[in-house]
């Protein structure tokens, strides 16, 4: 029991597969228990693993980049140092002595295979007792795996025989050429196009949707750099695919007057600071969302299309969108209806420094019911937020401005925000997210109503 | 269409008179009245095949369990009625075979070698291993090739003699099976065909009481195999198939009368299938042992030794040193027959058709070109 | 140059190959003096008399078990199937003998035998006079298959059959046999076995049909020719061995092909087709190669027109096909 095979585990709630994002040890390097050894990418997360026995690193089934199938072995430890070689040893099973009537069709010895068979391994056969135990099944092709080449762009182009064929013969890269086809094909076209220095087509077309893009045609390959396209990156990329390719989006813009907010925010941030936080507005925006979806639970569901249902989710979370060093993040503030004020802004903060340091996990990392997106500083006029899959609606907050504001007839200067909100259309009607819209706008502009709900 | 000899057609429980023709009487005498009166030398030919035919028999047994060869299917205790009516055959005369008739092959005149050679399967096989064991072939010495499958000789039959006839040529064409293949679609159609077209056609069963572990009580409800004739309008008899010279005399009866224009003749040659049906068989798990031993009393080849020792023709020490001079000959022939290669891989697309379609070169280069088994068997 | 039938090509040829070859002769149920059921030995009995001409008992084992025996002797007997859905008694004959013969006796024998049976629906059969068995003995290994479309090439294959040493299926489509009239020389001709025919050429997809399908297919040909589709017919003639040089050459050409055939399309010899297009042809393909076949069901009686591959439904499996884009 030299060796011991890591198998890739569930490593947050029903995770399926992990991308491998680094490895952290090589083939031969001497790990302790628990020293990091690699960095999967899932889903939700990415996490690093660390060494599970103390040992020497034996196997590296993965490459970079690569995708493991949780329950995969993705790696193995010699434990001691007497590495073996994995394949099943079969012990010398004892020979029939002398001959014996065979009958046509009668095969004496056992079938190459069929100690896949553990239970019916000897059944007929005359094997006498105790015979040798069937080898286990042979293990997966473990070379196989571990030389995969690393696929930078993982799923490969469509193309028929005849178009790929072209492409070798004009040496073109079918993966750097932009499919212009139905159901995502790359074409006889697209390749010519390509090797001719065309354009390439613009537009993926929608069935091409779960496949992440095609990358841009080399110009000038002097002056390009090119780094894979891996980790969260590609996992944004793809779920803001799905997303769009699912969800019919409409988007609703109006401007909320914060004055009565900011004089509050001011009245009480000396006694958040007293408890150690830094209150911003985002709490109680917080709160105006978890009211207004209180009153409009449809903008708290999210439909499953495998069983044409929709699911009205009798909670709360509420995702908080985090831009990081490492792309778009959605922590979630859980049960925000069942929290304080005080009690969100402490849990945003937190939420929010882990997301930038990379270390939070995959369960704060999803199962939002509803997203809030800080549009911050440089958040434009309006914008067009894309829902966060599988939510069917998005709150995207705009930086508060002073603005010329008519207020009793008068001109006068106030604290004006603004809010795009995307909904998916399928589920919201338009009066619906309107509506919704000004719930929302009408705690933050009395924002003195949220004590009247406080629970 | 009756002959004289033949007593069937219908035997019923009423009257049991069983209209057996037998020669060879228990005391070695023979009986006068169906003597085929065949000179000495032959009926010492006749002695010596079955005594030959039984040496290889055990010997190849022996054979297959000492896994040299993968299988066999014997005659043991019925060489008379495979050699009577083989020798009962004009040498123009057609054989088509089941399965159980190499001693008929060898009487005549197929080397004992390319016999050994097919049991080997290997490169100087005629059917180049294509076959399993005691499936073999002699085109030139007017013998068809085995098929496993039960009865398909029997319609095939017809048509060779049908085609004898057509071409204005003396041949009658026999053919071997079993009882139990009287079950089977050929051997109905068969006989209907024949009897319909006249075909100079000699059915002859081997009735040798088994099929595998089905007793012949169980393959029809009628009382004989012969009476099965009547139907198709084809006078059936019974023989002593026992009785190497009865079979021979009804047998060349029959292919005199048959070539004669007499149409078919179907013939039960009454016997018993001493060993199991081939050497994949145990035949102890179907039957009491006590049957066998009262069939061994009626061995064929004792009770033409009974009679030529009776005669003077035949002893003891003639009798070992006939068997030595087969086990030698035998011996040698296994020897070679081991030595031999196997047969070319590229024949194994050889004789599907007359020439090689593109599709058979294709495999053929294929498999020339690819891996070798794990294993040779 | 007379006009015939596929019928009466059929008989020009047994006749002239019977009037030259004494060694020819004709069996099955009702081939003698009524001439077969579909008139096809019409006037060979008398020509040639009842030994040449053989009104056999009704058992089709017995026919084909009986042939072969005739075959095995040297005669180059031509059995008939009152119709293919019959055959199945004689299964085993074909297929374990007659398929089998030269092989297992080390070539000493042959069976030089041409199985005549018509073939195919569309005659208000039902389920037992229009089936289409042909992959059943394709699959079988020692047998040559052979499906003519029209008279001109059914007298000369038919004469190649008989003089080929080994056995030939030879499925007559039925519902051609007088359906298409044609000039066919009374006098012998032969056609090569294994040559396939390019029907109809064009450059955009390959169709390949055989029997009575190949009119289906030729017509919509002819009907994607309006939308300017330019469709390559191929009548493949014999099914086995397969002219896969004359199927590769035009699936080379047009990269897409579409197979038409009236048998059920599990296990139909178009899956071996679309097999041998994808292992020979894989890098010019530049369409899903595409069946059109009958269902997968008993042949129906009353709905046959809905069960068979007819102009309706290839049209268009290849207008789609053609216009996949690459």
């Amino acid at each position: 029991m030299a060796n011991f095979e890591f198998r890739l585990p569930d490593i947050g709630e029903g995770v399926s597969e992990g991308e491998i994002v680094e490895w952290l040890v090589a083939v031969g390097d001497v790990v302790a228990e628990d020293d990091p050894m690699v960095e999967v990418m899932t889903d939700k997360a990415t996490v690093t693993i660390g060494a599970p026995r103390a040992g020497t690193i034996h196997d590296l089934r993965f490459g970079v980049g690569a995708v493991a199938l949780v329950g995969q072995v993705i790696v193995v430890i010699d434990q001691d140092g007497t590495a073996e070689p994995v394949e099943a040893k079969s012990p010398e099973g004892k020979k029939d002595e002398g001959p014996a009537a065979t009958a046509v069709g009668d095969i004496k010895d056992g079938l190459p295979g069929s100690n896949y068979f553990e239970s019916g391994a000897n059944g007929g056969a005359k094997g006498g007792s105790g015979g040798p135990a069937p080898a286990k099944a042979p293990k997966a092709a473990s070379s196989a795996s571990a030389s995969r080449p690393i696929d930078f762009f993982q799923a490969k182009p469509l193309a028929t025989p005849a178009t790929r064929k072209l492409a070798r013969d004009l040496g073109v890269d079918l993966r750097r050429v932009a499919p212009s086809g139905p159901s995502g094909r790359t074409t006889r076209d697209d390749v010519r196009g390509f090797a001719e220095g065309a354009p390439t087509a613009p537009h993926p077309s929608p069935a091409a949707s779960t496949r992440p893009a095609a990358p841009i045609a080399v110009d000038d390959a002097s002056r390009e750099t090119r780094t894979p396209f891996v980790g969260i990156r590609r996992k944004i990329a793809q779920r803001m695919q799905t997303t769009k390719n699912t969800a019919a989006h409409f988007t609703f813009v109006e401007e909320c007057h914060c004055d009565p907010l900011m004089a509050l925010r001011g009245r009480l941030k000396p006694a958040a600071e007293e408890a150690g936080v830094k209150l911003s507005y985002l709490p109680f925006i917080v709160k105006a969302v978890v009211g207004a979806l209180k009153k409009h639970p449809v903008l708290n569901t999210a439909l499953d299309e495998s069983s044409n249902e929709l699911v009205y989710r009798n909670y709360f979370h509420i995702g908080i969108a985090a831009a990081t060093p490492a792309g778009l993040m959605v922590p979630v503030v859980r049960d925000a209806d069942q929290r304080s004020i005080l009690d969100i802004a402490r849990e945003i903060d937190r939420l929010g420094e882990g997301a930038r340091a990379g270390t939070l996990s995959a369960d704060e990392l999803s199962g939002s019911t509803f997203t809030i997106t800080s549009l911050g500083r440089q958040g434009g006029l309006f914008a067009t937020p894309i829902l966060n899959h599988p939510e069917v609606g998005i709150l995207g907050v705009h930086q508060m401005k002073e603005k010329p504001v008519v207020r009793d007839g008068q001109i006068v200067i106030g604290n004006v925000m603004l809010l795009s909100l995307s909904f998916d259309h399928r589920i919201v009607d338009g009066h619906v997210g309107a509506a919704f819209a000004y719930d929302i706008i009408r705690y933050l502009e009395e924002p003195d109503r949220l004590f009247l709900e406080m629970v | 269409m009756q002959t004289e000899h033949q007593v069937v057609p219908i035997r019923t429980p009423d009257n049991d008179s069983d209209g057996v023709t037998s020669v060879i009487r228990p005391d070695g005498s023979l009986n006068p009245e169906t003597d085929p009166k065949l000179p000495l030398e032959t009926v010492l030919d006749l002695y010596r095949s079955m005594v030959r035919t039984r040496v290889i028999d055990t010997q190849l047994v022996r054979l297959q369990r000492q896994g040299r060869i993968g299988f066999h299917i014997g005659s043991l205790g019925e060489e008379a009625c495979i050699l009577g009516s083989a020798a009962a055959m004009r040498p123009n005369d057609w054989i088509m075979p089941c399965y159980r008739e190499f001693g008929a092959l060898l009487y005549r005149g197929f080397p004992l070698q390319a016999y050994l050679d097919n049991m080997y399967g290997n490169a100087d096989d005629i059917v180049m291993g294509r076959q399993m064991p005691d499936h073999y072939t002699g085109k030139a010495y007017r013998f068809g090739s085995v098929s496993s499958p039960i009865g398909t000789q029997i319609t095939q039959a017809v048509g060779i003699a049908w085609a004898a006839r057509y071409k204005g040529n003396d041949e009658v064409v026999s053919v071997y099976f079993g009882e139990g293949a009287t079950s089977s679609n050929e051997f109905h159609t068969g006989l209907n065909f024949a009897g319909v077209m006249k075909a100079p056609v000699i059915f002859l069963c081997r009735n040798n009481r088994w099929a595998i572990s089905v007793p012949s009580e169980k393959q029809t409800a009628s009382v004989t195999f012969a009476e099965k004739g009547v139907a198709y309008g084809i006078p059936g008899v019974r023989v002593d198939g026992n009785d190497i010279l009865a079979t021979w005399k009804v047998v060349r009866e029959c292919v005199e009368k048959s070539a004669a224009g007499a149409g078919p003749f179907l013939i039960e040659m009454l016997t018993y299938r001493v060993g199991g049906h081939s050497t994949s068989d145990d035949p102890r798990a179907y039957r009491v042992q006590d049957e066998v031993e009262q069939w061994r009393r009626t061995d064929p080849i004792q009770r033409m030794r009974t009679h030529l020792e009776g005669r003077g023709a035949w002893d003891e020490a003639r009798d070992e040193a006939y068997k030595q001079e087969v086990e030698t000959e035998l011996k040698a022939c296994i020897t070679a027959a081991e030595n031999k290669p196997k047969p070319e891989l590229g024949t194994m697309f050889d004789d599907v058709f007359q020439h090689r379609p593109w599709h058979l070169e294709e495999q053929c280069e294929a498999l020339l070109a690819g891996p070798r088994p794990k294993s040779e068997h | 140059m007379p006009q015939m039938n596929l019928v009466q090509a059929i008989n020009s040829a047994l006749a002239s190959e019977m009037r030259a070859d004494p060694d020819v002769v004709v069996l099955g149920e009702d081939v003698g003096k009524v001439g077969g059921v579909f008139r096809v030995t019409q006037g060979l009995y008398d020509e040639f008399g009842e030994d040449r001409v053989i009104d056999t008992p009704l058992a089709e084992g017995g026919i084909i078990g009986a042939a072969l025996g005739m075959a095995l002797y040297g005669l180059r007997p031509v059995p008939e199937i009152q119709f293919s859905d019959f055959i199945f008694p004689a299964f085993d004959q074909i297929v374990s003998e007659v398929a089998k013969y030269r092989y297992r006796s080390g070539g000493e024998y042959t069976a030089p035998m041409v199985i005549r049976t018509p073939v195919g629906g569309g005659i208000r059969g039902g389920h037992y006079h229009s089936q289409s068995p042909e992959s059943l003995f394709i699959h079988t290994a020692g047998l040559k298959v052979v499906c003519p479309s029209n008279p001109y090439d059914a007298k000369g294959l038919l004469l190649s059959a008989i003089r080929d040493d080994d056995p030939v299926m030879f499925f007559e489509p039925k519902r051609v046999y007088r359906a298409v009239k044609m000039e066919v020389p009374e006098e012998e001709y032969t056609l090569p076995i294994g040559k396939a025919k390019v029907v109809r050429e064009g450059e955009d997809v390959t169709v390949i049909a055989w029997g009575a399908m190949l009119f289906e297919a030729l017509a919509s040909a002819e009907e994607i020719g309006g939308e300017g589709v330019r469709a390559e017919v191929i009548d493949l003639r014999t099914l086995w061995p397969v002219d896969i040089d004359t199927i590769v050459e035009s699936v080379k050409k047009t990269g897409r092909v579409v197979i038409v055939h009236e048998a059920p399309k599990a296990c139909g010899f178009g899956a071996e087709l679309l097999s041998m297009v994808v292992e020979k042809c894989f890098v010019h393909l530049e369409a899903p190669p595409v069946r059109v076949t009958g269902w997968d069901t008993p042949f129906p009686y009353t709905l046959e027109m809905e069960y068979l591959p007819l102009q309706h439904r290839i049209t268009p499996a290849l207008l789609e096909t053609a216009r996949y884009v690459p």
